[in-house]
């Protein structure tokens, strides 16, 4: 009994000073922002969001999961609700279906929801089983895949073995990337051949061993696509390790420091870089379009990559694609 | 045999919170002898030696250890002036051999580039293990193999020899032959007589009355916390002593009862 | 020799002669052997295929891939190195994957920091090894304290500090990834002892790295890279350290029947405190040793690690209850770990198939153990 009176007191405490703090702030829109873990990606999101911010005089709270997973990111999303003051919501769903419920909840209290880099439902925000966020920012996994393709073979010269190293089965970014990377060798590229693919449970010293063993597998093999940085870094380290740097090409996914780093030691050979900080300005943008009437925002938005090289990476209009973390 | 008692506890009390478990015992432990301590469960006997063996602290009394009033407040420290305890789970590690075990924190060691690298030396170990059982004619098939696999009384005899070997100087048994077999049971007691033999004097706590008398040559009862008496082994009998263990007789009562 | 092992070890003595067969001496025997026959059969087993399903041009049985499974066994077998003694005392030290993953970071940043402030490479690198050890071993320290001094289970004390060290190890990396080491680093992580060269043209070079391009590289094994000999050099002092010192008895000792050692006067406290020192210290090094080979330090990179060290160990025969196991056992558990994964990617089958086989290893394993006592003690009451 004593309990459930203390509960209710603190509850109402909390609806009191939360209320207290919306009506403070009624006249300026504040932006919360929840991506899906700490990482070099999510943090130039961050300094995209934050330069929207800036400039549109907005406020903004953040908060960075320090690990990947719906169980750690809900909490944070139900403690951000609880504010009270957030108008606009620019999330990452850590799982397309799972997050649906928690977001229809902050829904509810008035908050409409931006979703960057990954979607709820099948990402149709049309047609789709999901249609109540405003917008789906992000780029297309399994272009990204596509493009990763394209990138590799012309590497290597439209001919021979690929093999790809990838986390975890059945996450829907990296499994998009190998569905559009088999998708072009095999519509476009008769002449390569992919072998393989293996899952390193985001292990990097698993993926050292898988691509190390792939290479006496398969001696003739002429790239690896990694799926995301530490599996193409793993990979090109067998690469080198084995005397094929340079024979062997090496794509990574995403442009951190790190994968340009490693691109200039020759580990890997191609980059692909996504577009975290038009993801994270954009967004907001979208928020303010929207709070000041703009009915026809496009509710899909790819924002590109980039495809950085050992010859273009010191090149500035491809360099800025590089994600750029102060320390 | 010399005069001097090895031990001697006067007027010791140990008291547990309200209970007293050892009211105002003395006793004294000569050079060379068996002293057998008897009772009942509950009699004392565990908490008095208990006392000795630097388990607990007494509450009142005294120990004088070879001529020196001591304060154990730690087994180790009991073991450091010359006090061997063989429990009756014997506080042997099962998974070391014998030599392990009987040189248990007291290893020894080679020492090759200055001293940097420290082995055990295990030959030497091996061979003073052998001796120290040979001089107590205890008969262990091999010495390098985890005690785990020897029998009972063969453990009993790494327990003793490993007193024997640290030179203990007094030596106490609470239940030796428990969990025995026959054959077994008199081969502890041989072990206890060869004991006696090098003049290291045993207290011998027991239950079992024909091997009490078969070893021992003084007798010691305790009844309720109290000693009721104290007899040479050919001034008594079984009878008499179960008389003293129930309570029926007991010499600090004046007079004795007669039934 | 073979007579006397095979000799009934038992005499008359204190009890009734015990017999054994010829029976039972063999399922003796073979349980004491199994995991060593098992790694040989696994071997024998991917020899065999890999050319069947691959084609007769792949072969498991080269010095490369040799070589690649050294390099892949090395941080498992660091993790569970420490974990040997831990086990056998009778602890468990949960958090070696963590202190790993902090270590990298730690020794990155070390290194970095040694080299940007003009010392030479191999000073940075010695610097780096010493951030690594001492920040690992620090944490085994207080790992150590916790479980000796206020007597709390080392299952929770450890399961708890791998979480403060793993908060530590993503607070003190950038971003989970320390960038920016010197150029070279990734030599000492990478390069080797020594180098074959097959085929024509090709060679030993022993300390000498030659200078090839192409396709002679191609056919350039490393021999021996400096993290499998540094490896190899902790592995000897351990197996040194277990066997033949005072240390490694009172470890056996305290795992055997720690009430015994404490009344015989082992130091258990001060030993317990130093077995997870030692535990965070090995694990340090295998930070250390990944910060070199990826040329970074990564707050994820041990984590993985720790479930396949512990079945490393429980595979080489380690006994979860403490008192017995030996770091041979270990290198087994871990080699039979490691030849499953570079087996089963040649011979194209999904590496799930690894954990589903390792998972069946780890229960045969304790289920051979106590099969171990269940026929001696049949012997015995026969």
């Amino acid at each position: 009994m004593k309990n459930i009176s203390k509960i209710g007191v603190v509850a109402a405490l909390a609806a009191v000073l939360s209320t207290g703090v919306a009506s403070a702030q009624e006249d300026q829109i504040t932006i919360g922002f929840l991506p899906g873990v700490v990482d070099p990606f999510y943090q130039v999101m961050e300094i995209g969001v934050e330069a929207a911010v800036a400039d549109l005089g907005f406020k903004l709270v953040t908060q960075i999961p320090p690990t990947w997973g719906v169980e750690v990111q809900t909490p944070i999303l139900d403690a951000m609700v609880a504010r009270g003051d957030i108008d606009y919501l620019v999330i990452a769903p850590t799982d397309k279906d799972q997050m649906v419920g928690p977001l229809l909840l902050a829904l509810e209290t008035g908050i409409k929801v931006i979703t960057v880099d990954t979607f709820l439902g099948d990402g149709d925000y049309i047609n789709g089983p999901v249609t109540f966020p405003i917008s789906y920012i992000g780029s297309d996994n399994v272009e990204g895949g596509r493009i990763s393709a394209r990138g590799l073979a012309k590497a290597i010269g439209g001919t021979g073995k690929v093999y790809i190293n990838s986390t975890n089965p059945n996450v829907s970014s990296v499994e998009g990337r190998a569905i559009g990377f088999n998708e072009v060798m095999d519509n476009e590229f008769p002449d390569i051949e992919v072998i393989g693919l293996d899952f390193n449970l985001d292990d990097m010293n698993t993926a050292v061993q898988q691509t190390a063993a792939t290479l006496e597998r398969v001696p003739d093999l002429v790239g690896v696509f990694g799926t995301n940085v530490f599996s193409a870094q793993g990979a090109g380290t067998a690469v080198v390790n084995a005397g094929l740097g340079g024979v062997v090409s090496v794509v990574a996914y995403d442009a951190t420091q790190f994968a340009i780093e490693q691109l200039r030691e020759g580990v890997v050979s191609l980059v692909l870089a996504q577009k975290p900080f038009d993801m994270g300005y954009m967004a907001v943008q979208f928020a303010a379009a929207d709070a000041k009437g703009v009915t026809s925002l496009p509710r899909r938005v790819q924002t590109g990559f980039a495809i950085i090289d050992i010859e273009n990476v010191d090149d500035p209009e491809v360099a800025r694609f590089i994600y750029q973390v102060p320390n | 045999m010399a005069s001097e008692p090895v031990l001697s506890i006067r007027n010791l009390v140990k008291r547990f919170g309200g209970l007293v478990a050892v009211n105002d015992v003395s006793l004294d432990v000569f050079p060379g002898e068996v002293v057998a301590l008897l009772g009942d469960n509950g009699a004392g006997k565990s908490t008095l030696i208990k006392c000795v063996s630097g388990v607990h602290s007494p509450t009142g009394g005294h120990i004088i250890f070879e001529g020196e009033e001591v304060h154990f407040s730690r087994p180790i420290e009991a073991r450091d002036h010359g006090i061997e305890t063989i429990y009756q789970d014997l506080a042997l590690a099962n998974n070391l051999d014998v030599p392990g075990n009987v040189f248990l924190g007291r290893e020894v060691e080679k020492s090759y580039l200055g001293g940097l690298l420290r082995p055990l030396d295990n030959k030497f170990m091996l061979a003073q293990t052998a001796s120290a059982l040979a001089s107590l004619h205890a008969e262990i098939p091999s010495l390098e193999v985890p005690i785990e696999s020897l029998s009972g009384g063969q453990r009993q005899a790494v327990a003793i020899a490993r007193a024997v070997y640290w030179q203990a100087r007094l030596m106490i048994m609470d239940e030796p032959t428990n969990n025995l077999g026959v054959p077994e049971q008199h081969k502890v007691l041989d072990l206890i007589r060869a004991l006696r033999d090098r003049g290291v004097p045993v207290i011998l706590i027991s239950h079992t009355l024909p091997e009490v008398f078969a070893v021992s040559d003084r007798l010691v009862v305790m009844h309720r916390g109290r000693k009721v008496t104290e007899k040479k082994v050919g001034d008594t009998n079984s009878e008499e002593i179960v008389q003293y263990m129930v309570g029926a007789l007991d010499d600090t009562r004046t007079p004795a009862p007669v039934a | 020799m073979d007579q006397q092992v095979t000799q009934p070890v038992t005499k008359a003595g204190f009890s009734a002669p015990k017999t054994r067969t010829a029976g039972d001496r063999l399922i003796l025997s073979l349980i004491h052997v199994w995991a060593w026959v098992f790694l040989a059969a696994l071997i024998l087993a991917f020899v065999v295929s890999v050319p069947l399903v691959s084609g007769s041009s792949v072969s498991f049985f080269t010095v490369r891939n040799s070589q690649n499974i050294l390099v892949a066994i090395t941080p498992i077998l660091l993790l569970g190195l420490g974990q040997t003694f831990v086990i056998i005392s009778g602890g468990i030290d949960l958090s070696v994957g963590w202190v790993m993953s902090w270590a990298s970071v730690l020794s990155a940043l070390a290194l970095r920091e040694a080299y940007n402030a003009g010392l030479p490479l191999p000073l940075a690198v010695a610097v780096g090894f010493g951030a690594a050890v001492v920040g690992g071993g620090m944490v085994g320290l207080f790992n150590g304290v916790i479980i000796a001094k206020l007597k709390v289970p080392p299952f929770i004390v450890t399961l708890g500090t791998s979480f403060i060290v793993r908060g530590m190890a993503l607070l003190f990396s950038e971003n989970t990834t320390v960038i920016g080491l010197p150029r070279g680093v990734r030599d000492y992580g990478n390069e080797a002892l020594m180098y074959f060269v097959r085929g024509e043209g090709g060679g030993f070079y022993f300390l000498d790295k030659p200078e090839l391009t192409g396709e002679m590289l191609r056919r350039m094994d490393r021999i021996i890279t400096y993290p499998v000999l540094l490896t190899a050099l902790v592995v000897a002092v351990a197996i040194f350290v277990l066997r033949r010192t005072k240390f490694g008895r009172h470890t056996y000792a305290i795992g055997g029947n720690r009430e015994a050692a404490i009344r015989a006067g082992v130091p258990v406290e001060r030993h317990i405190i130093m077995l997870y020192v030692m535990s965070a210290a090995t694990a340090g090094i295998a930070g250390f040793l990944s910060m070199l080979r990826f040329t970074a330090g990564s707050a994820v990179i041990g984590d993985p690690l720790l479930l396949s060290s512990i079945a490393a160990v429980i595979i080489g025969g380690v006994s979860l209850f403490g008192g017995s196991g030996s770091v041979v056992g270990t290198i087994i558990g871990s080699l039979i770990i490691a030849v499953l994964t570079t087996g089963l990617v040649m011979l194209n089958v999904p590496s799930f198939y690894q954990f589903i086989v390792v998972g069946a290893v780890v229960i045969l394993a304790v289920l051979i153990d106590q099969s171990r006592g269940i026929i001696k003690d049949r012997i015995e009451t026969r």
